[in-house]
């Protein structure tokens, strides 16, 4: 009697030893805490921030939508900026029956386990905060709720390139938050000691086209020693090809037709004109996001001149690579790539996406709804925060955009911001395909930039092995 | 005396005496149930599943489509130039890091199994450390120490004179860099195959060499290695493999793969293709062929340098 007792228990220990061996680990979770400390930008806050936007309120709807909502995100984004606006005190205050619960995520398990679960059928959040570049591939997935009827009302006033990526077959799939505009980061110091304009307007005329940026970088070289800019050429990684190419509506592939244009004459040449950098030695090689790269930001003795890069990098090089630097910068357009060209293009940006598991649409979408769309409060007090610069085009009329900001020699930069971001174009840069295309791409760069092949011959190779993977 | 006379048992009984056995026993088949259970879903399954992908077309989340050997084809088109590139990576890292890696842990195996060095428990645990640390912070951090600019080994050749080296900025020095990484990390699990090895081999053998006049050396080569044999041949086979699926060392210390693809390993590229093109038919198939070469690289080896007297 006593043996079979223990052989049964041995028998339970182990099953339960199975289970849970195949259990899924939970992720950290975090409630919300009300109230959320801040810390706000150190070096370089807008001198005035006024932000006149009051909040509507929120119309009280026939059925106020209930229950618990999960958000996904990472921490700069989720906690750093949008906890940091109170948005969730005042959603809580607007509809008291939406429990919101915030997990952290780093953006490669996001990118991990979104799809997981969507391909799971379960286990994804209610709402998911994702980058651009990325969402396209979820939205061509499946998988995504389709909010096209909700977004609607708000349609005419969010910036046009913000939803290319979110849209498939007439349906939208998001709700944007922030955008990506392209602008030239330039060193006014070192401009002064090579003999050029330090004021952003003429830095803007003198520096109009590639060629004219070609020209100032060899002035700089020659009279100061430093490098242009930081261009890497073995880990390249893209990302200022594509926003060369963006800016001239071009892309990997044609964003009318679809088809493969990564070894079109127009991407060659652009490439070419980037290899002029190198072939000079114009440039550095430091990789972006390693130390070298962050040394040359913030240096006072031996910076890089310029940096062609998109707005959120704004109130990185305040906060923490380069806020020993304060007062030395300004923000130029940046230069065209042909005369007359569009001065805009954009890298990165942000959307969140609802899953089509959610139990609780409704709630998930009066929180998007509340924080990106209906009031502008939010997304403004994002842009002073962290530099997420809205995709609400209404927003552009608040004082903030009348704000001079001390780091860049007092200069008004979210004005500018905000004109570029109306301006980009439409290209072929993001897409369903984008990681794959990049990789492929970037490879071609590397291979161009070390003397490998010619531009032609790279860029062939990637497109033809683009072309064979999409069959 | 009556002969014993074989009674053929019929099917049926067969089956009745061996469903009798298991029950007999059924306590040792439940003792082993969790890792049968675990290989039959985790291990069986895949495989059987893999191959069913393998003439499918699916993205992980929408309908299958079955398209035949195309993912197969996939493999002799201009598509599979990624894959043969990774095939071929594979191989030069074998040669670049295999032999060198079994011969040092064989001669640490000796040098720590004769107690010629004290302290050689302490040395066997130093040595096996980095085995048990993770690999992904392991890469990491050696990534910080190949940079080129300011990064430790630089600045180790620059104290020392000699001229700072592109590590990962470069496609062969980029290899080596992965190569060190990959020494440092699991030389320590070749040393103890290899002193496992060395516990089969009786000591009277070294030692009557060692009397009859010959060096350590000549021991070490015409008594041990040879006698180490089967250990060496498993230890290279499972290199072979290894260097092949080279996963967590690449991703983390080249980014998966760079520059141009210089480091990128079959394991790493099929990851890709599953996860970042969410190609899972593609990735099945190519995994096969994949697992096709080893199958046969390591028969090789098995022939070629098993079966010498």
């Amino acid at each position: 009697m006593k043996r079979q007792i223990v052989s049964w228990f041995t028998l339970g220990v182990i099953l339960v030893g199975l289970l849970a061996a195949c259990a899924r680990p939970t992720p950290e979770t975090v409630e919300v805490e009300v109230p959320v400390e801040v810390t706000r930008v150190v070096a370089g806050t807008p001198e005035t921030v006024v932000i006149t936007a009051t909040p509507e309120p929120a119309a009280p709807e026939p059925e106020k939508p209930s229950g618990k909502i999960t958000i996904w995100g990472w921490t700069a984004a989720i906690r750093d900026t949008l906890e940091a606006t109170d948005v969730f005190e005042d959603f809580k205050e607007a509809y008291p029956d939406v429990e919101v619960e915030i997990v952290y995520y780093s953006p490669d398990d996001v990118y991990t386990n979104l799809p997981l679960a969507i391909t799971a059928g379960e286990g994804a959040p209610d709402i998911c905060y994702v980058e651009n570049s990325h969402v396209a591939e979820y939205v061509h997935m499946g998988g995504l709720l389709n909010v096209t009827e909700h977004l609607q009302p708000y349609l005419d006033n969010i910036v046009e390139y913000k939803l290319y990526d979110c849209e498939k077959d007439g349906k939208y799939y998001c709700v944007p938050w922030d955008g990506g505009p392209v602008v030239m980061y330039y060193r006014r110091d070192v401009f002064e000691a090579a003999g050029l304009p330090t004021d952003p307007d003429e830095v803007s005329e003198t520096i109009a086209t590639w060629d004219d940026y070609y020209e100032a970088c060899r002035t700089i070289k020659e009279q100061t020693g430093s490098y242009c800019f930081a261009h890497n050429k073995a880990n390249n990684w893209g990302r200022l090809y594509e926003m060369v190419l963006w800016q001239q509506g071009l892309g990997y592939y044609d964003p009318q037709t679809g088809d493969v244009s990564v070894d079109s004459p127009e991407n060659v040449a652009t490439l070419e004109k980037l290899g002029l950098f190198w072939g000079e030695d114009l440039v550095s090689d430091s990789l972006e996001w390693t130390d070298p790269w962050y040394e040359e930001l913030g240096s006072l003795d031996q910076p890089i001149a310029t940096l062609i890069e998109a707005s959120w990098m704004d109130v990185f090089l305040k906060s923490w690579i380069a806020p020993g630097t304060a007062g030395k910068w300004g923000v130029a357009y940046m230069p065209t790539f042909e005369e007359d060209g569009v001065r805009a293009s954009n890298d990165g940006g942000s959307v969140f996406v609802i899953p089509e598991q959610t139990q609780n649409p409704e709630a998930a979408w009066a929180f998007l709804e509340f924080a990106m769309l209906k009031n502008e409060e939010y997304v403004l007090k994002g842009l002073a925060i962290s530099g997420f610069i809205p995709s609400l085009k209404s927003t552009y009329d608040d004082a903030l955009f009348l704000s001079t900001d001390s780091f860049f020699g007092g200069q008004n930069t979210y004005q500018i911001y905000a004109d570029v971001n109306g301006e980009i174009p439409r290209a072929g840069i993001y897409g369903p395909h984008y990681a794959m295309m990049n990789g492929a791409v970037s490879v071609a760069i590397q291979r161009y930039a070390t003397g490998e092949a010619t531009a032609e011959v790279a860029l062939q190779a990637a497109a033809d092995e683009i072309r064979a993977n999409l069959e | 005396m009556s002969r014993d006379v074989a009674v053929i048992p019929s099917v049926g009984d067969r089956w009745k005496r061996l469903w009798g056995e298991i029950v007999k026993n059924r306590w040792a088949y439940v003792f082993i149930s969790p890792f049968y259970i675990l290989f039959l879903v985790f291990g069986l399954f895949p495989v059987l599943f893999s191959i069913y992908l393998s003439f499918q077309q699916w993205n992980g989340f929408g309908p299958m489509e079955l398209v035949g050997l195309k993912n197969f084809a996939y493999v002799v088109g201009e598509g599979g130039k990624v894959f043969w590139k990774s095939i071929l990576n594979g191989v030069l890292l074998f040669f670049m890091y295999v032999p060198l890696m079994t011969f040092l842990s064989i001669v640490l195996a000796v040098v720590l199994n004769s107690k010629l060095v004290r302290f050689f428990q302490g040395y066997r645990t130093m040595i096996y450390a980095p085995r048990v640390t993770s690999m992904v912070a392991a890469g990491f951090t050696f990534r910080l120490m190949f940079e080129a600019q300011g990064g430790l080994f630089n600045l180790i050749l620059a104290y020392l004179g000699l001229p700072e080296v592109p590590w990962l900025e470069h496609v062969w020095w980029a290899r080596v860099a992965l190569c060190v990484l990959v020494v440092w990390g699991w030389l320590g699990q070749n040393m103890v195959y290899m002193l496992a090895g060395l516990q089969t081999i009786p000591r009277e053998l070294t030692e009557a060499a060692l009397i009859d006049g010959a060096s350590p050396v000549q021991a070490l080569f015409r008594i041990t290695i040879p006698l180490l044999r089967p250990v060496i041949i498993f230890a290279v086979i499972l290199s072979t493999m290894g260097s092949f699926g080279l996963f967590p060392e690449v991703q983390t210390l080249t980014w998966g793969g760079r520059p141009m693809r210089a480091t990128l390993t079959t394991l790493v590229y099929l990851f890709n293709v599953a996860f970042d093109d969410y190609r899972f038919g593609r990735a099945s198939a190519l995994a096969y062929v994949y697992f096709a070469l080893i199958f046969v690289l390591s028969l090789v080896q098995v022939r070629y340098f098993g079966s010498e007297e």
